[in-house]
């Protein structure tokens, strides 16, 4: 877990009158919110400017929860807040049956779209473009792309099933909150089966916490799958190598690429 | 006050989407933008202000027929490549072998050109990009580094290097796996195809997309495809095909907004591991 630096205090620490605690209370939330990250870029409406190539080190892709090393997954403390994950009883054993069969099962080895918050974590590089009205996500893997509204809309009438789900937002001061919506039940939450259902609930905080880190937070909420709302945490890191770009990798062709070299001259 | 607005585009809105039908949007002819100075708005770094929704107004990728502009007649192919052309064609309905099957009833991303002969797409600008988002695939265009990706690197879409001129956004595009068709009757290149685009815009809301293409491995002389566009806007009557938007919903808490169109998630699974759908002889 990261500490989140923003309103975060020990309130047992706070040696005040309990009068005077409400009022504490009401000067740091309003602190919080619209306090200005100093040093980070902005955009052309002085928000915080996303733009960027970033990427995890989390390893949340190899397991939310804390973990020992595998062969296939290095140890990690885990990016939940908590020690493990809400499950209902029957989820709990679905998720069993998940790791089980996930070289077959898990929908990245099909290289479907990754879903969210999974494609934000995943360890390949994804690209922030911003506008006033919109952020896209455009990632590495699957050539896939998010947007995320930033301009006053509300959710499209539902159900919609969409694979990265439907993305509405607002600022509360520096920090970018995002109601995610809209899912189908396709997509997984890592690689050891973690996952989800139709019902899933993201909201999500993105901020930057210098102008090369961004910390993303997620509550996930399913009431078909958890029994209450959970929280992830993970930093992201601006690529900064030397004429980065993303490369193109519609991963779903590489099955069927073979087929498709463009006809030669020689016949068969 | 309010409530009257409001109460009048409800009115107003089903008469102005009654008031054009998708037979009066789309063409029979090709208009052609003039290349020249760019008069309408720019974004914030300078650029010609051309984002929202587009779609073609005229053909499909059933054909390129009407497309070629130079040569009209045909693709100027190699003999060699025009047979293996028509044996595509001659399979589409008959795919006896998997590279029969058109690689974009694959959710394959269609190339640099055949994607603006299918469905309606949107543009989306930034300092130092052009973004173009098909429903299958997107393209991204890197303004002000013209330097391609490695040779090694061979993608669907190519590597696009743009620059501006005027009203014309000009596209280098190298790189290409030429692994896409240009159109279900099979035309292709090889993968050592190099490609100009000029995309020379109207402020009015059209553009022209003309596409050189040049192959010393199939063609016998360079080739132009030329594809006329136009803006989709919240009065383009909606048919899934041209205009795949829906209209934006705004909180009413954030005030008055003028009617604004989307698109919704354009992931292309239905067909990525099977055979996909495959086109009606002349369809």
């Amino acid at each position: 877990m990261q500490a989140s630096g923003m309103g975060s205090c020990d309130s047992s620490r706070l040696r005040v009158r309990p009068r005077l605690w409400a009022s504490v209370a009401i000067v740091l939330l309003a602190t919080s919110a619209s306090a200005q990250t100093a040093g980070v870029p902005r955009d052309v409406d002085g928000r915080p400017d996303f733009t960027g190539i970033w990427q995890s080190l989390s390893g949340a892709e190899f397991g939310l929860e804390p973990h020992p090393g595998s062969t296939d997954a290095p140890a990690s403390l885990g990016v939940i807040d908590g020690d493990s994950i809400p499950y209902q009883s029957w989820a709990l054993e679905k998720r069993k049956q998940n790791l089980a069969s996930r070289e077959s099962s898990d929908p990245q080895t099909k290289c479907f779209t990754l879903g969210t918050p999974r494609g934000i974590y995943y360890p390949e590089p994804f690209q922030i473009f911003q506008r006033p009205r919109d952020l896209t996500l455009l990632f590495e893997f699957g050539h896939s792309v998010r947007t995320i509204h930033t301009n006053g809309s509300a959710h499209p009438e539902g159900p919609l099933d969409q694979w990265l789900g439907d993305s509405r937002a607002h600022w509360d001061g520096d920090t970018l909150v995002v109601d995610v919506t809209e899912f189908n039940d396709q997509t997984w939450l890592d690689r050891v089966g973690n996952f989800h259902s139709d019902a899933l609930h993201v909201v999500e905080r993105w901020r930057l916490l210098d102008a090369n880190t961004i910390e993303y937070k997620a509550q996930l909420d399913d009431p078909k799958v958890f029994t209450q709302p959970w929280s992830i945490t993970v930093l992201l890191y601006r690529r900064r190598e030397p004429g980065v770009q993303l490369i193109e990798n519609y991963c779903y062709t590489h099955e069927y690429d073979e087929f498709y070299p463009y006809p030669k001259e020689a016949t068969r | 006050m309010r409530s009257l607005v409001i109460a009048m585009a409800v009115v107003l809105l089903p008469v102005a989407v009654a008031g054009q039908r998708q037979d009066d949007w789309r063409e029979k002819t090709v208009s052609v933008v003039a290349a020249g100075s760019w008069t309408g708005p720019r974004t914030p770094d300078g650029q010609p202000d051309v984002s929202g929704h587009w779609s073609n107004t005229i053909g499909n990728h059933n054909t390129l027929e009407g497309r070629l502009s130079d040569p009209v007649g045909g693709v100027p192919y190699q003999p060699w490549a025009k047979a293996r052309q028509e044996e595509f064609q001659a399979h589409l309905e008959d795919p006896t072998r998997p590279e029969y099957v058109e690689p974009l009833a694959r959710c394959a991303p269609g190339g640099p050109t055949k994607s603006f002969l299918w469905h309606g797409y949107e543009i989306r600008q930034y300092p130092g990009y052009v973004l173009f988002l098909f429903d299958s695939g997107t393209r991204v265009i890197r303004l002000g580094d013209p330097v391609h990706l490695p040779a090694a690197l061979k993608l669907w879409n190519g590597d696009s290097r743009g620059r501006w001129e005027g009203n014309a956004l000009v596209v280098d595009v190298a790189n290409n796996n030429s692994k896409s068709r240009f159109a279900r009757t099979g035309e292709f290149v090889s993968d050592e195809a190099h490609v100009v685009e000029r995309f020379t815009f109207d402020p009015g809301g059209r553009f022209t997309y003309q596409a050189t293409y040049t192959d010393p491995v199939t063609l016998t002389r360079p080739f132009t495809i030329t594809i006329p566009n136009r803006r989709v806007t919240p009065q383009t009557p909606q048919d899934g095909w041209n205009n795949i938007t829906f209209p934006v919903v705004f909180d009413p808490k954030s005030g008055p907004h003028p009617p604004d169109i989307e698109a919704y998630e354009r992931t292309c699974v239905e067909n990525n591991t099977g055979h996909g759908e495959v086109a009606a002889p002349g369809g």
